[in-house]
């Protein structure tokens, strides 16, 4: 395998206590990305990935046997790791050294995303869900064909494998109500994690820099009512109490 | 000239004016010093000269004392000089005393009885190193080549762990006190007991006070109480401890409360005591579902936190983990219930007592490992309680600049400075033996309080504490790298701490004393210690000395931790700090500090699980960092410049994190903490999903 082929890993976490919910994971970050929100925090990452150094797969490798009897969890994320050609030989390369594998992933790429978990080779899958379906590229910064996304969550939605989705909630990109169009997309899902936003020096779009989350109680609100939604417990535009 | 001919007056120290007495001056050598009447009254005739030519007419008594100390100068005689010496400050320092904070101690608020304690601390300081100590040990204290702790109260011991079991079976019944009360007969009484105790301690030690087994000691008085009563229980037991801040000086009481989920076993045959002071004619064993209620009950008060939300500061909540803990019903439901503490507060402390060992923990790292007789103690645990004499600190850095990257010099140097910190452990033990000896009717009578057929204070088991401060400078200077940066640094390392280790035996045998070495919590030492080395053995300590040397806020790592600020996993930290633990018997700790990133219960409680499995690592701690707003009185995750709430964004805000072993006000920090604070590595990248790439 020539260098070019590898899977451009471009950071490298050996131990994480927050990226698998749980559980102690190390996770590996994939350089480039076939979106460009505004709001991403890894813009290095996005924009100028051949500007940053590989992580040596050698180095990934033999670190992570090391701390095998710790960390048997790998979270591979990104960027966008699915627009790698070479993203299944490498998790494939990690099964049969025993990991377990978290996919981050977008959901662009439905294709790929149904061949990992056919061939059992994910046991996690996060799928990130911008925001509504219908003004996709608005929360995406790409055009993009939306039947991609909505296969990627009906195969997730059909439970081959564990999984949930996420969505990171960002004040003047969002409006509440958005947050509930997703729940509706998503209903019957097993997992919906809502994010907040937070504000960082270095985003994608430097605008959204100064932004500051959501209050805390209008968050609260909106993750309870989302929660019923995907339940399919509630209407929203029924039942808007006095909160 | 006659004496009565001076027209002056002199303003004593009984608040008098009386008139100028020269014999007085003579009387107070007599008395004080060695010297002989001739000289005595030479010296009083100079002095009285002097005065006269000034023409003043009001002098002052630590004038006329400060003239002649200035003749016995002239003539040479120092000793008697020493002997003559008054203590006391000047009065610019009083009045920046009164009027600003005291930034020594974190734990020691701004007010007046805070500025009692804080004149009194110092004139006892002065006091010790004149008089309790050699002129040799003082000095290497004055130079900073070691460090005698908590010199303000030489004339109490340093810290000691209790037994609940012992106000259960006696009551309070304290020297001197106005009233005595019998057993308890109700859990609340009980808890006002231990209360009132802790406060009556902590006015006979110089820090912490640690309770043994709380939970499994309270249990027999739980039996019939609702949840909800052991939970109001719980609460009054944080709340009641937390807001003692009108003891001693305004401090909290430094209090820690050992728990345990399981009944360790030194516990499970031994005679319960329940009400009134009565057994219960059960065990221990027999009480673990009580202890078990009781202590989740004290984590929903620690998770709720205070009225506000804000961590508990004390008591801290030791957890201990025995091999039994795994075997026994419920234990990772518990696991999961502290860790999501541990994550959201940070109060727990995670304390792993592998194989057969048992011990309780005091202090900031302070433990006592149970030994053979100990455990028989068990048996009859109000007998279990323990103390440590003194702290001595050495300053390791500071040999490695002297011996110029000579093993043999290095090795021979760090020996001569633990002879000397034993040599002041000896005379500390010498004058706490002077005034217990005055019994009942001494300045120490509650440790002497006879109610067991033996002293409350155990003297003959009184341990003496060696701490090392900054290790890791240490085999920097020597090898050139720091502990983290190569195996062969940190095997350097090991030899140093196994070497004092090895002179704690020979100590042990040839003084027939106790001494074990502690990780010294170092509050102020490391920046003592770093301040000093700065401005005598620069540059080669500018070079390892950690912090801004350009704002003065510098300090050394402490005792043997691994540099604060580099990206070390924690895993790595765990392991390799872990390494030195079983050397130190008397207790160390590792810190994963947390910053603002909240992980999960689920992965805390898994790095707790393997902590245990997989190093020797002691104890550790998880430290999250708060801000609170004075204004919106909201708590926050992070430090903060101001309010992060968008409807307030006051800048009237106090940042909040554990500073060396307990949670504190960071306004309340002194320069060297501060510096520590800005450098200290919160594991970002361990916690937070923003990366850190390689060219930012």
């Amino acid at each position: 395998m020539s260098i070019k082929d590898r899977l451009p890993v471009k950071g490298f976490i050996e131990t994480s206590f927050i990226d698998w919910k749980g559980y102690l994971s190390s996770v590996l970050f994939t350089g480039g990305c076939n979106f460009r929100c505004p709001y991403c925090h890894n813009p290095d990452l996005v924009l100028n990935p051949d500007t940053l150094e590989d992580v040596p797969h050698g180095y990934i490798f033999s670190t992570l046997r090391k701390y095998k009897v710790w960390v048997e969890r790998v979270v591979i994320t990104g960027g966008e790791p699915t627009i790698h050609k070479n993203l299944k030989n490498f998790i494939k390369r990690l099964k049969k050294e025993g990991f377990l594998i978290k996919l981050d992933t977008n959901g662009s790429n439905p294709y790929v995303l149904k061949d990992l978990v056919e061939d059992k080779l994910i046991d996690y899958v996060a799928m990130d869900v911008k925001g509504p379906i219908d003004r996709y590229s608005r929360w995406c910064g790409v055009e993009i064909d939306t039947e991609r996304i909505r296969e990627s969550i009906n195969f997730l939605l059909e439970g081959h494998v564990d999984y949930e989705f996420r969505m990171t909630v960002v004040p003047f990109l969002h409006q509440e109500e958005d947050v509930y169009d997703v729940a509706q997309d998503i209903k019957n899902a097993e997992r919906f994690n809502i994010q907040d936003f937070k504000s960082i020096k270095n985003i994608l779009d430097n605008t959204y820099s100064s932004v500051k989350p959501f209050p805390e109680e209008m968050m609260k609100r909106i993750r309870r009512k989302a929660t019923e939604i995907v339940k399919g417990n509630t209407d929203p535009a029924l039942k808007i109490e006095g909160e | 000239m006659e004496t009565t001919d001076l027209n002056l007056f002199v303003r004593t120290s009984e608040e008098t004016i009386s008139d100028w007495n020269r014999e007085k001056i003579v009387d107070a050598l007599i008395r004080e010093t060695f010297i002989d009447l001739d000289t005595a009254t030479e010296i009083s005739k100079e002095v009285e000269g002097m005065i006269r030519k000034s023409g003043v007419k009001v002098v002052t008594a630590p004038l006329i004392r400060e003239l002649v100390n200035a003749k016995l100068i002239e003539k040479g005689l120092e000793d008697a000089r020493r002997k003559h010496t008054r203590l006391g400050m000047p009065i610019y320092d009083v009045d920046s005393l009164i009027l600003h904070p005291n930034k020594e101690n974190a734990n020691v608020p701004h007010g007046p009885e805070a500025t009692n304690l804080t004149l009194a601390e110092r004139i006892k300081k002065e006091y010790a190193l004149l008089s309790v100590f050699s002129l040799d040990v003082a000095d290497a204290h004055m130079n900073g080549d070691i460090h005698l702790h908590d010199l303000g109260f030489v004339d109490r011991p340093y810290c000691s762990g209790q037994s609940l079991e012992y106000i259960k079976k006696f009551g309070l019944n304290l020297p001197h006190s106005l009233s005595m009360a019998k057993p308890a007969k109700h859990p609340e009484v009980l808890l006002a007991h231990l209360i009132k105790f802790a406060a009556a301690l902590q006015s006979n030690f110089a820090g912490a006070i640690g309770w043994d087994a709380v939970n499994i000691f309270f249990a027999p008085y739980l039996e019939g109480m609702s949840d909800e009563e052991v939970k109001q229980l719980a609460q009054m037991l944080v709340f009641e401890f937390s807001q003692q801040a009108v003891a001693r000086g305004g401090q909290a009481i430094f209090s820690d409360i050992n728990l345990y989920w399981e009944v360790p076993k030194h516990f499970v045959d031994t005679p319960a005591i329940g009400p009134s002071g009565k057994f219960t004619g059960k065990t221990y064993g027999d009480y673990e579902k009580e202890a078990q209620r009781f202590v989740w009950k004290l984590f929903e008060v620690y998770k709720e936190g205070d009225g506000s939300g804000r961590p508990f500061f004390f008591p801290k909540p030791l957890v201990h983990i025995t091999e039994k803990f795994f075997k026994t019903e419920g234990n990772m439901d518990f696991l999961y219930h502290i860790c999501d503490v541990a994550a959201d507060k940070g109060n727990t402390y995670f304390v792993f007592d592998r194989g057969e060992t048992a011990k309780i923990s005091e202090c900031c790292r302070l433990s006592f490992k149970l030994e053979e007789k100990d455990l028989l103690d068990a048996k009859q645990p109000w007998r279990m309680r323990y103390c440590a004499l003194q702290n001595v600190s050495i300053n390791l850095p500071r040999i490695a600049y002297a011996a110029k990257k000579d093993d043999t010099k290095l090795f021979n140097l760090l020996g001569e400075r633990f002879l000397l910190a034993v040599k002041a452990h000896k005379q500390k033990r010498a004058f706490l033996e002077k005034l217990l000896s005055l019994g009942e009717n001494g300045p120490l009578s509650l440790l002497t309080m006879n109610r067991d057929g033996m002293p409350y204070l155990r003297f003959n088991r009184a341990s003496h504490l060696i701490g090392m401060v900054g290790l890791n400078e240490m085999v920097q200077v020597h090898t050139g790298e720091e502990l983290h940066e190569s195996k062969r640094a940190l095997k350097f390392g090991l030899k140093i701490i196994a070497h004092m280790k090895l002179l704690t035996e020979k100590m042990e045998k040839q003084e027939g004393i106790k001494v074990v070495l502690e990780q010294t919590p170092a509050e102020s030492t490391s920046y003592r210690f770093a301040k000093l080395d700065l401005h005598h053995f620069s540059p080669l300590s500018a070079r390892v000395i950690k912090g801004d040397i350009s704002t003065g806020e510098v300090y050394y790592t402490n005792s043997t931790h691994l540099n604060i600020k580099s990206h070390i996993n924690p895993i790595e930290r765990v392991t390799n700090e872990g390494i030195f633990h079983p050397l130190i018997e008397a207790g160390s700790i590792s810190h994963i500090w947390l910053g603002e990133s909240h992980p999960t219960k689920e992965a805390i409680a898994d790095f707790v699980l393997k902590t245990f499995k997989y190093t020797t690592n002691d104890q550790i701690a998880f430290s999250p960092e708060f801000t609170i707003c004075n204004r919106c009185g909201k708590t926050f995750r992070g430090l903060h410049e101001f309010c992060p709430s968008p409807t307030c964004h006051s800048y009237d805000v106090d940042g909040i994190t554990r500073i060396t072993g307990y949670f504190t006000k960071i306004s309340g920090w002194n320069k060297g903490k501060l510096g520590e604070l800005k450098d200290r590595y919160r594991n970002g990248e361990y916690f937070s999903k923003k990366m850190l790439v390689a060219n930012e």
